[in-house]
């Protein structure tokens, strides 16, 4: 069983991350990625362990794509000829999945941090 | 199509699980009439809400940009899962002696102002995924080999919603009413679990929030809740395979406090075989209709 931590100290958790986040928001490597009827391209992202960046999707199918990751903990619906962008902290050296959930059989692929 | 239909299915899950739940529950009321319009009113709200949702998605009302969708959308998963737990107290409180205690006013005063949260709660579940249902539909339509697929999957997709409604308004009937009653407390809470752990992963991504140790374990090799039934799983009880420690400090603290509210308002109203010497009613027992 997880151990119930107090609700007070939780809070006190969130104020520390509220002072944290302004200190660490700096520039973010930007790594493109295209969806493209169900299959992503590339469908490794390598990058370096330790540092915030950012992947930017370009929905060139033509229909709906669903952006998800629970590794990553990331979820965009992308319509048709869209684009969006995620910002993901660092992360530790590992594999990530993500997957396209309105293509989940061709949309798979992952974040590599090394 | 049997994906497409799928998706269709899971992400009016939701709306349906709780659309349902309250269903079964107003028709076992004196004043359903007026439950049933507010309900009813929550879904035109929602349908509303998703259709407003899906034209920001999909870019045509550009408001909400960038972050501010990722707010308002961190906005609904915490109303509607404070809203849920609210919610299942409030049918706990009003279940047991419906009729003798809307005779009195003050009851029925007590039971209106939470329509407004019934409608609130109602429109939320369904607006939230149901947008992505629009866009992915709307995907579907704009590919010219899908638009064929399109009404097929829009039926068929109706057709599976209204077979989950009616299994869970059979349930409601051939269930006692407080074993229906109670699983149906179970399911709205973990929905309300779930959204918290989404909600605090969407803070962890917003940088609001650090994820503390990341992951605590892993038990992907078990369940991966990247596939089918995972994820499934995962939308429905906050279960990760890889979870953060934040989100699951928060899902202990939320299971800890639902339980000791569920504990006392058991003991409170509690049903028992045993008389009681004052205002114990009878647990209203399942109407056949």
């Amino acid at each position: 069983m997880t151990p119930t931590i107090p609700l007070k100290r939780s809070l006190v958790f969130a104020a520390a991350a509220l002072l944290a986040s302004g200190a660490l928001a700096q520039e973010a490597a930007i790594y493109k990625l295209t969806a493209r009827n169900g299959v992503f391209e590339p469908s490794t992202i390598e990058v370096p362990a330790g540092k915030r960046f950012r992947i930017e999707i370009v929905n060139e199918g033509k229909s709906a794509i669903e952006f998800e990751s629970r590794d990553l903990r990331q979820e965009k619906v992308i319509p048709p000829g869209g684009k969006a962008s995620v910002t993901i902290n660092a992360l530790k050296a590992g594999e990530y999945k993500f997957f396209d959930e309105f293509h989940e059989k061709t949309g798979q692929g992952k974040v590599i941090a090394k | 199509m049997g994906n497409a239909l799928f998706i269709v299915w899971r992400e009016s899950a939701e709306a349906l699980l709780v659309v349902g739940i309250l269903f079964a529950w107003l028709r076992k009321r004196p004043d359903a009439a007026v439950g049933m319009r507010y309900l009813w009113g929550g879904v035109a709200a929602g349908v509303g809400l998703a259709l407003a949702l899906a034209l920001v998605m999909l870019g045509i009302m550009s408001s909400l940009s960038g972050n501010g969708l990722e707010w308002f959308q961190l906005a609904m998963m915490l109303v509607a899962s404070g809203l849920i737990v609210q919610m299942v107290f409030w049918m706990r409180r009003h279940g047991r002696t419906f009729k003798r205690d809307l005779e009195t006013d003050m009851a029925r005063n007590a039971a209106t102002a939470n329509w407004w949260g019934l409608l609130v709660v109602v429109a939320l579940a369904v607006g939230r995924e149901t947008a992505e249902t629009v866009v992915f539909l709307y995907g579907l339509g704009a590919d010219k080999g899908g638009i064929t697929d399109l009404p097929v999957v829009l039926i068929l997709g109706i057709g599976a919603a209204l077979a989950t409604f009616w299994a869970l308004q059979e349930g409601s009937r051939i269930l006692s009413w407080r074993v229906f009653f109670r699983m149906s407390e179970i399911l709205l809470l973990l929905l309300a679990g779930a959204l918290l752990v989404s909600a605090i992963e969407k803070l962890i991504g917003l940088d609001v929030v650090p994820a503390l140790v990341d992951p605590v374990w892993n038990t992907s090799a078990l369940l991966d809740d990247s596939g089918r039934i995972g994820g499934l799983i995962a939308s429905f009880t906050g279960y990760r395979a890889r979870p953060a420690l934040s989100p699951l400090l928060a899902l202990a603290v939320y299971w800890a406090l639902v339980s000791i509210f569920l504990l006392r308002s058991s003991a409170r109203h509690a049903p028992s075989a045993i008389a009681k010497p004052h205002g114990g009613q009878p647990l209203p027992r399942a109407e056949r209709n």
